[in-house]
């Protein structure tokens, strides 16, 4: 504890800094007079005395500085004069110091703010218990109903009860449905129905992750054990904050959800999301209730309803190997085992080959991760590149001002201040100069990373990211401000001391080191052109892409259709039921026949929102290859309203009812796949088994739109009419003319006036939907835009600011230039040359690495190769032209050297 | 009259002492009074008690508050602590063990 207490009078002594040098002057003071007395005491006269004294006493000043020294802060008061001195040299070069502080607040901002999304999305560990024990079966690439065999990305609910049984190698394992229900429901005791998230969760999730409940209690087993026996629900921090402003008495409350009467019992942690990263649900409720959460699915005792992801902690000691090995000979035993297994030879042979392949989820899972890892990395690297060359243009200025300071210097080294101590200097002013640009930096990180949040987003509703400031986001922020300070600091300061102090003294402006100052410049400058050609044309490439896909031909028309869903399923009608059919036709109706409203239809998809598959059977047509289609369920007016055009046959009709024979509607491709012969018009085909290949009736071929994605290629599609393949839709299209905000409320009043109790959500336009679909690529094609001309921008101060002193230090040579007879074209032809040397340099650099480089974005790019050259050429001409401009005011200046004053100047 | 630097490392040693015996002192007097005692022998090079006594001050050894010198000045005077009475016993079983030392070194005949 002695060292605590020294400390403690250390830093007593540090506060009270004068007052003790102020007191050890007095001490010694008195000394010497005492001194002094004793002397003239002793017979020596007054002035002698003194002297003696002095003498006796030593150097005075180099004992109180010892003393002073004593107490251990000579380093600490050396930095605080240092920093102290650095900010007054940033605030007497204010021009030098706005350029410095805006590039690296800008650097270091975007690159806080990208990496804070990186951080919520891709590193950050779930907030479980021992997050790094967690694995998963298979990687969550695929959600949804599967009935497939043998399929290793979904599993059923008796899969996973008989894993959970079988192994030996997790100490629990839980199941998770692989989408969440987006239902509505109602608090009991209130009318209006509100949007919840529904996560359906086996009962051990809770207990498997670690998750206490912050109130009440969470899931447990027992909760799981029966087919609809246990409607309980634990609510999020969330919902219970949004829905029941934290009501205290939220336990034992009941949830309407459909038909069920739902009890909360507890409520989870804040900081629990569930394992999803971004998606928070509202609700978690045992699977065993899966049949009484719209839309209801019933996989609950099926074995081959493949529905959920599995996760599991691996037991104490088990390795990955030794865990995988298990469950791959239990996932063979368990298929097999079941004894509705489709078990044909080539079914049998199919599950041989295939493994479940366990992956860590320490991060959970995350479909934004699949869709933002790539850009977000490609962002990071630009940004990077942007804070390289604000680097080097800040290292440029410091050498600029260096030299405009070598007097300073020499004199101070011709007073002994030491080399090293001079470079801690130079390299502290450096640091103030980037924590100030990294404290800015991180203030315009905290709005920064909520415009990426939105941007990433792509809609109204912010994806649930936590991209707040936290202690990992500013350390990170802190150590890339520390290494920009090395970067821009470093050169300078090793440059700035090395001088021959005599030269330097004689002249004032140190011409020795110029030749080799200018030559660094100019690296530096060719540097950040190379990088900025990077840049630019990454920038091109990417917003060429976002060009292409805007002008795909979606094959609908993406103008003025208003779209919304409905949630039928969450008010009591039932899946089979004739009044789901009657309540879509009157919506329809209702809707269709509103002033400003050309067409409306229901749908189960409209674009972007996943698939309903299967192989079909075409009669007279050889199975010979993938004939998997993609159906879509619609209403009567469908066509009308997408604006799809029929290219052959009719559409849906009246007389399409559920007694008549089935009939349906396919895509160019379909027709032209599995029809090659004739027209497919009143040929048949059909799902689920060859035994069905007359079962539907082609009726009408329209032409080709997209299903999922502007970049898929044309699909095979389907297209059945509702009142014959009856089923939840949720997808209302509305085909309007006029102002988008004037028919909103019409079309919702409309509805409300069939079914006021008709929960609407999502309200947007087509095109909205449509946009969303690449917010990716609009997302890096914006940033990467913003970065390209930041980064042309800060070339251009770099080419100016080096060309500037280049005409400055060559004054001289023009001057006499001028007088021997050169024309002020050729003075400025000299400086513009060299401006293009440099630039030429730095973009024949740039094409290089920008060739070897955009293969990585590749899989980013849309309708062009990674090396477009058109791409290539304009980057170019782009860059050629802004350096010409930075470069021809200081050619300018050149050409307008008076001789006679450059001259006398000498 | 020939002085005597004193030997290095024993000018803690000669003003924890100087201190156990007096009490309180300032600088000046703490000079002197190694002068005095010593009989002019060892002679204190004035000014480097100061560095000194701040380092003591750093280690605890020594406290010191400001008060009035017989000649009614202002003078900081300088007293043991507790821990400076132990380090003062530590430094002069230290010293004997080593003087003792060089003692039997000498009359080894």
């Amino acid at each position: 504890m002695a060292w605590l207490s020294e400390l403690g009078r250390r830093c007593w002594m540090l506060i009270r800094r004068r007052q003790f040098d102020a007191d050890l002057e007095e001490e010694m003071c008195l000394h010497l007079e005492l001194k002094e007395q004793e002397l003239v005491r002793a017979g020596l006269a007054p002035s002698d005395a003194r002297y003696a004294a002095l003498r006796r006493f030593g150097n005075a000043a180099a004992l109180k500085e010892k003393s002073h020294m004593a107490w251990g802060w000579e380093r600490f008061e050396q930095l605080v004069q240092d920093v102290n001195y650095g900010v007054r040299a940033m605030l007497r070069s204010p021009g030098i110091t706005i350029v410095a502080l805006l590039s690296l607040a800008l650097g270091i901002g975007a690159i806080t703010a990208i990496f804070s999304l990186m951080d919520a999305l891709m590193l950050r560990s779930l907030p479980v218990k021992d997050p790094g024990r967690l694995i998963l079966f298979g990687d969550a690439t695929w959600s949804g109903i599967s009935d497939g065999f043998p399929i290793n990305q979904l599993y059923s609910y008796p899969f996973y009860r008989e894993m959970q049984k079988k192994n030996q190698v997790f100490s629990e394992m839980t199941a998770v449905f692989s989408m969440t229900n987006r239902v509505h429901g109602s608090v009991e005791g209130r009318s209006e129905a509100e949007p919840i998230n529904v996560q359906l969760v086996s009962g051990t999730y809770f207990s498997m992750l670690g998750v206490q409940a912050m109130a009440g209690r969470t899931l447990t087993e027992e909760d799981d054990r029966t087919r609809d026996g246990n409607p309980v629900a634990v609510v999020s921090y969330f919902w219970w904050t949004r829905s029941l402003a934290r009501d205290p008495s939220v336990l034992n409350k009941k949830l309407r959800i459909g038909e069920t009467l739902f009890t909360i019992v507890g409520v989870a942690p804040q900081e629990f999301f569930g394992t999803k990263v971004g998606e928070s649900p509202d609700l978690w409720i045992p699977l065993s209730m899966q049949k009484e959460v719209p839309p209801n699915f019933d996989g609950y005792g099926d074995n081959f309803s493949e529905s959920l992801y599995l996760m599991a902690r691996l037991k104490p000691g088990v390795s990955m190997g030794q865990a995988s090995a298990d469950a791959n000979l239990l996932y063979q035993q368990i298929l097999r085992g079941f004894p509705d297994a489709p078990l044909s030879q080539e079914n049998l042979e199919k599950l041989r080959q295939t493994r479940v392949d366990l992956t860590p989820m320490a991060t959970g899972l995350s479909a934004l991760r699949r869709q933002f890892s790539d850009p977000l990395k490609i962002l990071m690297a630009a940004v990077g590149l942007v804070l390289l060359i604000a680097c080097a243009n800040i290292a440029n200025l410091l050498l600029a001002r260096s030299t405009a300071r070598a007097r300073e210097l020499a004199v101070r080294q011709a007073l002994g201040a030491g080399r090293t101590r001079l470079i801690r200097q130079l390299l502290t002013e450096s640091l103030v100069l980037a924590l100030a640009g990294g404290a800015l930096g991180v203030a315009l990180a905290l709005g920064a990373s909520r415009l990426l949040l939105r941007l990433v987003s792509g809609g109204q509703e912010a994806v649930p990211l936590d991209v707040s400031m936290n202690l990992r986001l500013l350390l990170f922020t802190l150590a890339i401000t520390l290494v920009t300070a090395v970067l821009f600091g470093t050169i300078p300061a090793f440059r700035a001391t090395r001088l021959q102090l005599t030269e330097s003294l004689k002249e004032g402006r140190g011409s020795v080191s110029a030749g080799g100052r200018s030559l660094l410049a100019k690296a530096l400058v060719v540097s950040q052109i190379a990088f900025s050609l990077v840049l630019l044309v990454g920038a091109g490439l990417f917003l060429r892409t976002l060009i292409n896909l805007g002008n795909v031909d979606t094959g609908f028309n993406r103008e003025n259709v208003l779209r919304l869903q409905t949630d039928a399923s969450s008010v009591g009608y039932k899946e089979n039921d004739p009044r789901l059919a009657a309540l879509y036709q009157q919506i329809e109706e209702r809707v269709g026949a509103l002033p400003g409203v050309r067409a409306a239809s229901y749908s189960l998809f409209t674009y972007n929102e996943g698939s309903w598959n299967n192989t079909v059977w075409v009669q007279g047509y050889a199975v010979d290859k993938d004939n998997n289609v993609k159906h879509n369920v619609v209403g009567t007016h469908y066509f009308a309203t997408m604006g799809i055009p029929l290219l052959e046959g009719r559409t849906f009709g009246s007389q399409d009812t559920a007694t008549s024979p089935q009939v349906a509607m396919i895509s160019e491709t379909m027709a032209r796949t599995m029809f090659p012969k004739g027209s497919p018009i009143g040929r048949h085909y059909g799902r689920i088994g060859p035994e069905h290949a007359g079962d539907t009736e082609v009726i009408g071929v329209v032409k080709d739109a997209k299903f999922e994605a502007l970049q898929e290629d044309p699909q095979t599609v389907d297209y059945y009419p509702y009142s014959q393949q009856l089923r939840y839709l949720n997808d209302v299209e509305v085909r309007y003319a006029g102002d988008f905000d004037a028919i909103v409320p019409s079309v919702r009043r409309a509805i409300h006036d069939v079914d006021h109790n008709l929960p609407i959500s999502h309200v947007t336009t087509l095109d909205e939907q449509v946009g969303r679909s690449i917010a990716n690529q609009r997302l890096v094609a914006q940033l990467s835009m913003f970065f390209g001309l930041l980064a042309l921008f800060l070339a251009c101060i770099g080419i100016y600011g080096v060309m500037s002193y280049v005409v400055t230090r060559r004054t001289s040579e023009i001057g006499i230039r001028m007088a021997l007879g050169a024309g002020r074209s050729s003075v400025l032809w000299l400086v513009l040359r060299e401006i293009l040397i440099l630039v030429t340099s730095g973009v024949a650099i740039g094409v290089a690495v920008a060739w070897a480089g955009d293969r990585l974005v590749s899989n980013l790019l849309f309708g062009l190769k990674p090396s477009d050259p058109v791409t290539l050429m304009s980057a170019t001409v782009v860059l050629l032209m802004v350096a010409a401009i930075a470069g021809y005011w200081p050619a300018r200046r050149a050409s307008l050297v008076n001789p006679i004053v450059a001259l006398r100047c000498e | 009259m020939h002085r005597n630097e004193i030997p290095p490392g024993t000018l803690y040693l000669l003003i924890l002492k100087t201190l156990a015996r007096a009490g309180q002192m300032h600088g000046y007097e703490i000079a002197g009074s190694i002068q005095h005692i010593s009989e002019n022998v060892l002679q204190v090079e004035e000014g480097s008690l100061y560095p000194a006594l701040q380092r003591m001050l750093i280690k605890g050894w020594v406290k010191a508050k400001w008060g009035t010198t017989a000649g009614n000045r202002r003078a900081r005077y300088y007293q043991l602590t507790t821990a400076g009475r132990k380090q003062l016993e530590t430094e002069l079983s230290q010293f004997e063990r080593v003087i003792g030392a060089i003692t039997r070194v000498l009359q080894t005949a």
